[in-house]
């Protein structure tokens, strides 16, 4: 947010600020509310849940946690009363800072609420568990999914062009992908799969761009009729091409690249040092984009292009170079999100990637157009995302389709509580016209 | 090209083809927009097939190869785009054999039949979003209010049991209701928060998706003794029968006059009436719109509650002219007709005689790639490609020109008004 000096101008951002402040302390109430009565007292007296450590498929695992067994109403009714508490201060002090800090705390502990209480069983005997580790490492491939669509997202939308079309490079990866790793199936394979998927990624990216910096089409109509186009073209060599020849289509996952002595740490060492290369590229690709966007020259010229083109031109930088490089590197990035996404998932499917193009559009919006700010959004959605199928499994009396729809719900919330109080690069999605 | 700044008299053949092509200039934008879709479908069945990447695989094996691979070529694509035409406008050989002998008129008359019955719930979702479109708006949810429509319009056609003349209205109006409740979200969340209405419509077509299937396994909406996602059938006093008789073989409906009445009120709202006009305006300049005293707000709203109704009202004709129930993948995939609501739209550049005729071309592509699926084993998906290589295409008029050699003057290229996310 930039401060004006004018002093009218400093109050109404102050007085936005408290209202957004007030909005999220509230809402932070009801949760607690919601976590102490049904979560807490909802759950029987003597009902019990219990949270299970062990790596999942490690049958030598160097160390052992024990399960961690809790009764369910007393441990959600503490937690409960947590988050009203931390809910209540906010709404009473209005910290100037910390405030999503402590939102993000709260979304921590209300989850745990609600696996407590999902996986809550009332006999003394057999106690079901919801494994925190596999919950982590679940929602780490869909969080690593929309790391790589919100930071393509950024690389675009910090240059001006607005990049719909993120679903679609992620159609053109996975398809690409899945293709490229069955058909050399060898242990450099998804090396080779994700070459040819960022390849696939920036090709998409560069027809984009042509049609909007050279014709100056409006961006959201050719974004949303490539994702069409790809849709129906993955679908069309779906079955043209895989289903007779399934030796194209293997679903080979990328192995894990353990790294040595960290990846057996409880915990932290399954869900950040025993990932799949595309893990390990993810978070190389964030600190990348962050630092040659905001610690380099060319990074100025972006955002200077982004923020106000006419300006950037008239100090000698060629705007339709600038945005044709970076919508096509975004487009490779996506694209290899794309591959990222098959590597986790398997074989190619039609439809697969089920809107997770415009997840991370939302993720990267809810980042500020900053790649931190993304990483940190992607991992709420991929949690949400993660949560939304495995609660299924569990003791919970919501159907599995109304389960689904939480992703989404949760995307439409953030988008509408969020969008009017973040602001967008300023040149972002009008066309420039060289004169 | 010539300079025609030192040259006044520019080639009279080359001006005056010119000066022809650019007379229509729209129109032609539209049929070389065809012509290029369709050489990038036939690109894509090239090297696909088997059988042509197998000919052209052989081409140095002997003298005559090259020429043996390019018929191959030439046939594949040929008998791809002939049963396209045969399957969805007219079989030429069955209608010689129906005028000379004045048997097999329904065989003759079925590929129409089938392209008009595709085309009616077409029309009235196109018209929702290029109204949509007109003020400005992307709907991109079209399909998701569709499904909203369908189940709200199959629950009141099947769960109550009235005569005809009540029966079709309620269950056509639940379909617009259905269609103006999810449209209605995007619009308020747009208006009253600035969220996006691309990213919030797109949402919502994945929550539509999941309600449909979580509607078709409730007991309420089931078919009683079913397991599978098939909801109850509709009343026959709350389908759209076909025009010609069920026994007649031809599908296309009575849904064809509920079509016509959307495109006479599309015509009417848009060009005769107030709100229509504040639509337009608000489209074409929105802080003149707002100078002008239309209240940004309202309109945002009401927009979304015309398109999403229209929408509706297509998912439940569509439910109610074709299978009198609902299924798991109602409007999924390539039948989605909300998605391709949304290039038929764009491509009749939003005016309603101009979706009309683009529903038509859209739905004779869908349904020809049906056929073509059927004849040729070629996946119909290549017809959504095809659509959407031609709006892409249309979108981009000046490429058109530039691939044609036309000489590049003013055109009604689509104009909306583009802008960023906050706007």
């Amino acid at each position: 947010m930039t401060v004006t000096d004018v002093d009218g101008a400093h109050e109404v951002i102050t007085s936005v600020q408290s209202g957004r402040t007030r909005v999220i302390a509230v809402i932070m109430i009801v949760l607690g509310l919601f976590t102490l009565l049904t979560f807490g007292l909802g759950a029987s007296s003597h009902a019990h849940s219990a949270m299970s450590f062990a790596p999942v498929n490690s049958t030598n695992a160097p160390w052992s946690l024990g399960n961690l067994t809790v009764l369910t109403r007393w441990t959600n009714m503490v937690l409960g009363l947590i988050v009203l508490g931390v809910g209540i201060e906010v709404f009473v002090r209005q910290p100037r800072r910390g405030v999503m800090a402590r939102f993000g705390g709260v979304s921590i502990l209300f989850m745990f609420a609600l696996l407590f209480w999902a996986v809550r069983t009332d006999g003394p005997s057999q106690v079901s568990t919801f494994n925190l580790t596999a919950l982590l490492i679940g929602s780490s491939a869909a969080t690593m999914v929309l790391v790589f669509g919100s930071l393509s997202g950024v690389m675009c939308e910090r240059a001006g062009v607005v990049n719909i079309a993120i679903e679609g490079q992620f159609i053109g990866g996975a398809f690409a992908g899945s293709v490229v790793a069955s058909v050399t199936n060898n242990y450099f394979s998804f090396y080779y799969a994700a070459l040819v998927g960022a390849v696939v990624g920036g090709l998409i990216g560069l027809l984009l761009a042509f049609l909007a910096l050279r014709y100056l089409s409006d961006q959201i109509i050719v974004g949303v009729v490539i994702v069409t186009m790809l849709g129906s073209l993955s679908s069309y060599l779906n079955l043209q091409v895989l289903t007779p020849f399934p030796n194209f289509n293997l679903g080979n996952l990328a192995p894990p690249l353990p790294i040595p002595l960290l990846h057996k740490i409880p915990i932290l060492g399954p869900v950040f040092f025993n990932q799949s290369g595309f893990f390990y590229l993810m978070i190389a690709l964030v600190a990348l984009v962050s630092f040659a966007l905001f610690k380099t020259k060319y990074g100025l010229h972006v955002r200077a292009v982004g923020e106000h083109p006419q300006a950037a031109a008239t100090v000698g930088i060629n705007v339709v170079r600038v945005r044709y490089i970076n919508v096509v590197l975004g487009g490779a990035i996506a694209g290899v999100g794309g591959v990222a996404f098959m590597a986790s998932q398997g074989q190619f499917q039609v439809g697969y990637t089920s809107g997770l193009g415009y997840i991370a559009l939302a993720a990267m919006i809810f980042g500020r157009w900053r790649p931190s700010g993304a990483v940190v959004a992607s991992i709420i959605f991929g949690v949400s995302v993660y949560l939304s199928y495995t609660l299924q499994q569990f003791n919970v009396p919501v159907s599995l389709y109304i389960l689904q729809m939480f992703p989404y719900l949760i995307t439409i919330a953030v988008v509408a509580g969020l969008i009017g109080r973040v602001r967008p690069p300023a040149a972002d999605g009008i066309p420039y016209r060289h004169d | 090209m010539t300079d025609t700044a030192n040259a006044p008299v520019a080639p009279k053949v080359r001006r005056t083809y010119s000066e022809w092509m650019n007379s229509k200039s729209a129109i032609v934008v539209t049929a070389l927009a065809l012509v290029l879709g369709l050489a990038v479908g036939a690109i894509i069945i090239t090297t696909t097939t088997p059988a042509v990447i197998d000919a052209w695989r052989g081409m140095f094996h002997s003298w005559g190869a090259p020429g043996h691979a390019l018929k191959v070529n030439f046939d594949n694509v040929g008998t791809a785009y002939r049963s396209m035409f045969n399957g969805s406008i007219i079989d030429p050989s069955g209608f010689w054999h129906s005028l000379t002998t004045g048997k097999g008129w329904t065989n003759t008359l079925t590929p129409v039949s089938e392209t008009l019955t595709y085309a009616i719930p077409l029309v009235i979702a196109s018209i929702g979003v290029g109204i949509a479109f007109q003020t400005g708006i992307f709907n991109i949810g079209a399909n998701g209010q569709a499904v909203l429509g369908g189940i709200l319009g199959v629950a009141v056609g099947s769960m109550l049991h009235m005569p005809t003349v009540i029966h079709l209205p309620l269950t056509l109006l639940a379909g617009i209701v259905g269609g103006m409740l999810c449209g209605a979200v995007p619009g308020l969340l747009k208006a009253y928060t600035g969220a996006h209405e691309v990213i919030v419509t797109i949402m919502f077509n994945y929550v539509m998706y999941a309600l449909l299937a979580f509607a078709l396994f409730s007991t309420a909406l089931q078919q009683p003794g079913q397991q599978n996602d098939v909801s109850r059938t509709m009343d026959t006093s709350a389908q759209l029968s076909p025009l010609f008789g069920a026994n007649s073989g031809l599908r296309v409906n009575y849904g064809i006059f509920v079509s016509i009445a959307v495109v006479i009120f599309a015509w009417w709202f848009l060009d005769r009436s107030s709100l229509g006009f504040d639509f337009r305006v608000t489209g074409a300049n929105p802080s003149a719109a707002r100078a002008s005293g239309v209240n940004a707000k309202v309109v945002v709203v009401l927009v979304f509650l015309v398109s999403g109704g229209l929408a509706g009202l297509a998912g439940i004709v569509q439910a109610a002219s074709t299978t009198p129930q609902l299924s798991g993948n109602f409007l999924i995939g390539s039948a989605g007709i909300g998605f391709t609501a949304i290039t038929v739209a764009l491509l009749g550049r939003n005016r309603p005689m101009g979706i009309v005729w683009a529903s038509l071309l859209f739905a004779a592509l869908g349904v020809g790639g049906r056929a073509m699926q059927g004849t040729t084993g070629i996946p119909l998906d290549l017809a959504t490609v095809i659509q959407s290589a031609i709006v892409l295409f249309v979108a981009t008029p000046v490429l058109v020109k530039e691939i044609f050699r036309l000489r590049n003057t003013q055109t009604n290229a689509l104009q909306l008004a583009t802008k960023g996310w906050s706007s």
